[in-house]
């Protein structure tokens, strides 16, 4: 089965953010980047996928990113996985969600796969979006927040997270499932994990490669445009206070909770 | 712009309250940008559903009761919102921020050639544009954020964002049929719904969460007791997520929900600003650690430094007396 993990470098989450007011973009320059978080269940949960069904199997990374991009995926490779596509170029900056929906499926065609894999957001945009629309411009069956994955025999089965609880859902491969937070335990890539990566190949895709149509992507491609913003001002230090029991805590946040009307 | 349409959500009949809160918001986008506005709702129980939102302010509710929303996962509801958009022109389609929500807004824009904005908490008209506040960055920012080029525009919306109000519209139905035995590839095989009813953590007024400071997962019951009384919903951090204590659903935080309640309860919680992101812009922030140096005493409104295991159990006493319920 040829697994291909889609996969985002993002700024450190622990970080602070802030918005460049020039460009009305995520500053970007002064944050150290990591792998989306969210991603690693993703290329975990390919590698088990890969583990389970045998040699014949193959986990593909899959990232649209600056140059810079490569240091994330070489994590992804140290993890395990076999091979990756960088699809890099600077006229992809400017796209908002669906115009990066609309390379990643690019790339996936171009690629090829029986089962995508990705994560169910990234901790910078969390738009939530990219994976159904990566999976409706292929045209192939869409599996998303997946609490368990099953795949193999040419059809893939998932738990879906839903407000309520879980729903189990099957459909033919090719699919596309992206797989929720907490499903696995990601792996922590080893040192020889870490050599082997040097030597496996990044391959870069260019726009013409996957057959990118100039208005597609970008700022030209993109139908959102952030007109303004404004900073939220820190929230101000309150009352603290020290209690000797139990009782006259909850007498003091009472007190609070009445003075302030919200019970 | 000649439609606005609002999608809601239901489940055996019941929809959750951002099914009303978008349907008054989708009222009156319609009315300032005067054209029609309806809901869809969809499945079995769509009509009782039906029957809540005419009591706001919409013209219209379309009743797909036939639409085959249990039987496959979110191909039969993309379907109809499709035709619904192609048979009403240029429309503007508020989806609720649930999981499916998403993927259906994801999905409805790439067949419709629409723009998306998601993570809406306000939502305004004037001139016949549409103008979408949502905060970024975990609530540090609020962006103001518009269509470009888009003839369909969808806007996914943040729970607790839009007021719902009674008043009732025109209260016309129209009912929506199901093409006959039409199959999709994704098939729904089971459902389990342990916690049908309860509020999510990003919908709830009050918000009561659980962190580290509970050393296990057997110590959640004082929690969801104090969120029981108080009427809101259980949310943790992800130290407690981690560990495996609760469910991801209950996670606020940057790697889990942002939720902006009126009253926000931290429990054991240090504060990171992991944490803080999902939560800062509550209402009021009251805090009980028993570190006197945990961060989230620098940005709560009241914070108490003791231990949890004495203070929430009779603060869940007090809440219960004062509601008479005790």
């Amino acid at each position: 089965m040829k697994i291909v993990v889609t996969v985002k470098q993002v700024p450190d989450t622990n970080a602070e953010k802030a918005l460049d007011p020039a460009t009305k973009r995520l500053n970007r320059s002064t944050i150290e980047n990591v792998l989306n978080p969210f991603d690693e269940y993703a290329i975990e949960e390919a590698l088990r996928i890969k583990e389970k069904l045998g040699a014949a199997s193959t986990v593909t990374i899959l990232t649209m990113a600056p140059e810079s991009g490569r240091d994330v995926v070489r994590k992804a490779l140290a993890m395990g996985a076999d091979d990756a596509a960088l699809i890099s170029d600077s006229a992809i900056a400017g796209s908002d969600a669906m115009a990066t929906a609309y390379i990643l499926a690019l790339a996936l065609k171009h690629i090829g796969f029986d089962l995508v894999i990705s994560g169910t957001q990234s901790t910078d945009a969390i738009n939530c979006i990219v994976p159904a629309a990566v999976a409706e411009r292929l045209g192939v069956p869409c599996l998303t927040y997946a609490k368990k994955v099953t795949a193999g025999d040419g059809k893939v089965e998932i738990q879906r997270e839903t407000e309520s609880g879980y729903l189990t859902a099957v459909a033919p491969l090719p699919a596309f499932v992206s797989v929720a937070k907490g499903i696995n335990e990601p792996r922590y890539p080893s040192l020889k994990g870490i050599m082997g990566a040097k030597k496996k190949e990044i391959k870069a895709l260019s726009l013409t490669d996957i057959g990118a149509e100039s208005g597609r992507f970008g700022d030209a491609g993109s139908k959102t445009k952030v007109t303004s913003f404004s900073s939220v001002g820190a929230r101000q230090k309150g009352t603290v206070v020290a209690v000797s029991d139990g009782r006259q805590g909850a007498q003091k946040i009472m007190e609070f909770l009445i003075d302030k009307k919200v019970i | 712009m000649k439609s606005v349409i609002v999608y809601v959500e239901q489940e055996d009949g019941k929809a959750r309250r951002i099914g009303s809160e978008m349907a008054t918001k989708g009222a009156d986008l319609g009315k300032a940008l005067g054209v029609p506005s309806s809901a869809v709702v969809l499945g079995k129980g769509a009509a009782q559903v039906a029957d809540q939102l005419k009591k706001t302010p919409l013209d219209a509710v379309i009743v797909g009761a036939d639409i085959p929303v249990d039987a496959f996962l979110l191909d039969p509801a993309v379907d109809a919102l499709e035709m619904l958009v192609n048979e009403r022109g240029p429309s503007l389609v508020l989806v609720p921020a649930s999981n499916s929500g998403k993927d259906i807004a994801a999905r409805l824009a790439v067949r419709t050639n629409a723009g998306v904005i998601t993570e809406a908490n306000d939502i305004a008209a004037s001139d016949g544009a549409v103008a979408v506040k949502s905060p970024k960055f975990g609530g540090s920012v609020i962006s103001t954020i518009g269509f470009v080029g888009a003839e369909n525009q969808i806007v996914v919306c943040r729970p607790n964002s839009f007021a719902a109000r009674d008043e009732a519209g025109k209260g016309e139905t129209i009912e929506l049929s199901a093409p006959g035995g039409k199959s999709y590839p994704v098939a729904i095989t089971e459902k389990a719904a342990q916690e049908a009813g309860k509020l999510t953590v990003d919908e709830a007024g009050i918000v009561v969460s659980g962190g580290r400071g509970l050393g296990g997962p057997e110590h959640f019951d004082i929690i969801e007791a104090l969120a029981g009384a108080l009427g809101g919903a259980v949310g943790a951090s992800r130290a407690a997520v981690d560990a495996g204590w609760i469910s991801h659903q209950h996670q606020v935080g940057q790697t889990g929900k942002s939720v902006s309640p009126q009253l926000y309860i931290a429990c054991g919680i240090s504060g990171a600003i992991q944490h803080k992101v999902g939560m800062r812009s509550a209402g009021i922030i009251v805090a009980i650690n028993k570190d006197p140096n945990a961060p989230i005493f620098e940005f709560c409104d009241f914070g108490v430094v003791g231990d949890i295991f004495q203070i929430v159990p009779e603060l869940t006493k007090l809440v219960k007396e004062r509601r008479g319920v005790a």
